[in-house]
């Protein structure tokens, strides 16, 4: 049985998408069967991050309504074979699906893939409702900013009143020259508030905007910038790997900053 | 016909080689919301909940986007007349609708139904009444249509002038045109052909239920995927620094697509 993993966050555009898709390319490389749903229907986004758009043919809403097998749903990557996505429709929104289906659906993914990594809609409504419903664990992705964080908050919340006990956070988009000079949270405040164990630490990167636009996650590059990096060792740590944290500091850490620190206080 | 005249670059059309492309075709047996000109006036087809999956809402959603892409087609005060079946209609819903059509400037005048409480709604608003279905069913025509590849011909085409944005999807039993693009994302599934007068980025799947005679066309062609009778073909990677109209068809290894102005000339089949 494959272990059914939900990327949620509550807040829009923090990075649920972009995390999804390269934890799912990064466990493909380490050799393990991934299985992506796209849970947000209506407004799916998932094929595009992947590079799969134009090999949609069906959608999970056609599998639930019987007309294709789910085998035949699947789109398998081009790049990675053990890695697959299962698209959603973008022609309805989410009222269309039910969180008992989604279950079927998740359920049935398991007994062939080891991973099956649920992309979670932005919002608390049905999308999310059903995104949730048949996951195991969840990994929260939060940016350090403070909308961000009240929303993932309020989303740790959900997913404890849904018995979903194993939470892990991501922390997003940070840049540690602001947060050495006092103008970002750190990941401390972050993990203050929300009080759930780490797993990742992604620092800001304009090559995500490059890798999204291409289609290309970034994890798939050779040569790994901070970024991709941070994501690799993410998804280490979903294997249960023990690796150590990217230390985002180091080049910013200078006695200048330490200087202006002291004098800050 | 000339090999190099065509754009040859269609990734692997190949029904093997394709998802989509086992004997069934992806097409649903839902019936779409939709407007038809019938002598002078105009018969809005509203599907019953056996027939769509869509709630209300939806409908009224698709109602509008309908009433906006094809207003230029009906001269201004048509009288409309609305067909719904056995759907339960009541006071509130059938005021959205006349509400809608008249910001159309179209005007309900009857309503054809095959229940009792539909038909009170109705009469209370001062509404003309068919409470037997006098005009053919629209689940009963449409499944006609599908079945006979004759009497398919006879479906009037559809005339959309609007641009379609992602998640929007038109069915048509026969041939669809649409004056403007087709953005990433949308779609339109139809038993005829295709005609996009703009650019044509969507999905697209012509002759639905199965004729390989079916074509598209588009001034600019840049599709996510094409789709033909039981065929389904990919875009090239590599977008060509120049468009010119295109016409997409069945040759014998799969989906081609040749310049317009060429294809008219080397075709020898319709």
């Amino acid at each position: 049985m494959g272990r059914i993993i939900v990327i949620t966050s509550g807040k829009g555009g923090v990075g649920k998408t972009t995390c999804s898709a390269n934890l799912g390319m990064a466990l493909a490389k380490l050799n393990h069967s991934v299985a992506l749903i796209d849970a947000d229907f209506g407004l799916r986004n998932l094929d595009l991050l992947l590079g799969l758009e134009n090999r949609v043919v069906y959608t999970a809403l056609e599998v639930l309504a019987g007309q294709c097998r789910l085998e035949q749903a699947l789109v398998k990557d081009k790049r990675l074979h053990d890695l697959v996505l299962l698209p959603a429709a973008q022609n309805r929104n989410k009222d269309a699906v039910t969180p008992e289906q989604m279950k079927q659906l998740a359920y049935a993914l398991t007994k062939k893939y080891e991973f099956v990594l649920i992309d979670c809609p932005a919002g608390i409504e049905m999308g999310f409702q059903n995104a949730i419903a048949a996951a195991d664990e969840a990994l929260i992705v939060t940016t350090p900013e403070i909308s961000a964080v009240r929303d993932a908050d309020r989303v740790v919340g959900l997913l404890e009143a849904h018995h979903i006990k194993t939470i892990n956070l991501i922390v997003n988009r940070i840049r540690p020259a602001m947060v050495q000079a006092n103008d970002m949270m750190s990941v401390n405040d972050v993990q203050e508030i929300l009080a759930i164990p780490l797993i990742g630490i992604i620092p800001d990167d304009e090559q995500v905007i490059v890798a999204t636009n291409r289609g290309e996650p970034l994890v798939l590059s050779d040569n790994f910038s901070m970024s991709g990096m941070a994501l690799q060792n993410i998804a280490q740590r979903i294997e249960g790997k023990d690796v150590d944290f990217l230390d985002l500091d180091a080049p910013y850490d200078t006695l200048f900053s330490r200087l202006r620190r002291f004098f800050a206080r | 016909m000339d090999p190099e005249r065509l754009r040859g670059t269609l990734a692997s059309t190949t029904p093997t080689s394709e998802p989509g492309s086992e004997s069934e075709s992806p097409r649903v047996a839902e019936v779409q919301l939709h407007l038809e000109a019938e002598d002078g006036k105009l018969l809005l087809y509203l599907p019953t909940p056996s027939e769509t999956v869509l709630e209300w809402g939806d409908l009224c959603t698709e109602l509008q986007k309908q009433l906006e892409a094809g207003q230029r087609f009906w001269p201004p005060n048509t009288l409309v007349e609305l067909v719904t079946g056995d759907r339960l209609l009541d006071h509130r819903q059938l005021q959205t609708i006349v509400t809608a059509l008249s910001t159309a400037k179209l005007h309900l005048t009857r309503i054809h139904t095959k229940r009792r409480q539909t038909a009170v709604a109705a009469a209370t608003s001062g509404y003309s009444i068919e409470q037997r279905a006098q005009i053919l069913p629209l689940a009963q025509s449409t499944i006609a249509q599908f079945n006979l590849n004759t009497e398919k011909k006879e479906v009037a085409p559809l005339y959309l002038q609007t641009t379609l944005r992602s998640g929007a999807e038109i069915r048509h039993p026969g041939t669809v045109i649409v004056m403007g693009d087709l953005n990433p994302g949308s779609s339109i599934v139809a038993d005829g052909d295709i005609l996009v007068w703009g650019r044509l980025r969507g999905t697209t799947h012509a002759g639905a239920s199965g004729d390989e005679q079916s074509q598209i066309m588009a001034l600019q062609m840049e599709p996510t995927q094409l789709r033909i009778a039981d065929w389904v073909a990919r875009a090239p990677a590599t977008v060509p620094d120049q468009f010119y109209p295109e016409v997409a068809y069945i040759a014998e290894d799969g989906i081609q697509i040749a310049r317009a102005s060429d294809f008219s000339k080397n075709m020898t089949q319709p």
